[in-house]
């Protein structure tokens, strides 16, 4: 379960970050926006997806959505929602 | 005077740094770390109006070298130890000055550094992050804190650029380690072809 964006220490992006904690498959996240069309870059613990928004999904969970736009922000997280909430929590 | 490369990072602290050196007429050359894509175009754009308004301040053409940072951050990641990264990422930040300082005839680096207020700069990871390169280091604003710096980055106008909206780098781990050890640092450079991706990312930096 996300708690709902809010804006990042920084101001410049949007964040959300599950309650409680979970660890996400970075790795079936990469492979199910790939096979969508969607570039992703793998650094192992964190994957940076190019999702209107250029988007980081960490391991431990939280997104970062870089705009400074709410709206864009929810629209980009909606779209990757589904693939959030398949994923198994394992904390 | 002396001629120096600074590594600068859009943040507070860093044209602070430079304008003590600056007025006391040393020249400097930038050095920014693009980290991109682990953050967005707001530091680069941070740091070349600090360098626009302190150009214009002390009369000096300050060139930038702008040198991709993000694929190492991604080997780092993919490769070595999380905890440690910080110190990693700062030994490639000393090591690609010391080129750009070799290339510059600079005969110094200088860093806006402050004595432990984030992980990096720690003593103990201070220590380790330096050992990787030769020449001295000046930290001109290592005695001060926090509300100090930010005193002088108003009186010069740069703490209004530091402070607009940015995304802060991902690339830091979620429990980066506040002590480190040369031994167990240089281990895990052996992971990874260190001078390779310093050579690479020297290559490929922009100067502006």
């Amino acid at each position: 379960m996300y708690r709902t964006l809010r804006l990042c220490t920084g101001g410049g992006g949007f964040e959300a970050v599950p309650d409680p904690p979970r660890r996400l498959d970075l790795a079936h996240i990469r492979t199910s926006l790939e096979r969508e069309g969607v570039s992703v870059v793998d650094a192992r613990v964190m994957l940076i997806a190019a999702l209107g928004s250029e988007t980081t999904i960490s391991r431990a969970g939280r997104v970062l959505i870089k705009t400074d736009d709410p709206k864009q922000a929810d629209r980009v997280f909606q779209k990757l929602r589904p693939l959030l909430d398949d994923d198994a929590p394992t904390h | 005077m002396a001629r120096g490369v600074m590594l600068v990072s859009g943040g507070i602290d860093s044209p602070v740094a430079m304008h003590y050196l600056l007025r006391q007429g040393h020249e400097l050359v930038a050095v920014h770390m693009d980290n991109r894509p682990f953050t967005d175009d707001s530091p680069l754009s941070k740091v070349v109006d600090h360098l626009t308004l302190l150009r214009e301040r002390y009369h000096q053409p300050l060139p930038l070298y702008v040198v991709p940072h993000g694929s190492t951050q991604i080997t780092l990641m993919r490769e070595t130890d999380r905890h440690v990264g910080c110190v990693l990422c700062r030994r490639f930040m000393w090591r690609s000055a010391e080129r750009i300082a070799e290339r510059e005839g600079a005969t110094f680096l200088v860093t806006g550094e402050a004595l432990g207020q984030v992980a990096s700069q720690t003593l103990s990871n201070m220590r380790t992050a330096t050992a990787s390169v030769h020449l001295p280091i000046i930290r001109p604003l290592i005695g001060l804190d926090k509300h100090e710096i930010e005193t002088v980055a108003k009186s010069i106008g740069t703490y209004e650029i530091s402070t607009r909206p940015g995304v802060c780098c991902q690339a830091v781990p979620d429990k980066p380690a506040t002590r480190s050890n040369l031994v167990q640092i240089l281990k895990e450079e052996e992971r990874i072809d260190v001078e390779q991706m310093i050579d690479d990312c020297v290559r490929k930096a922009v100067v502006l």
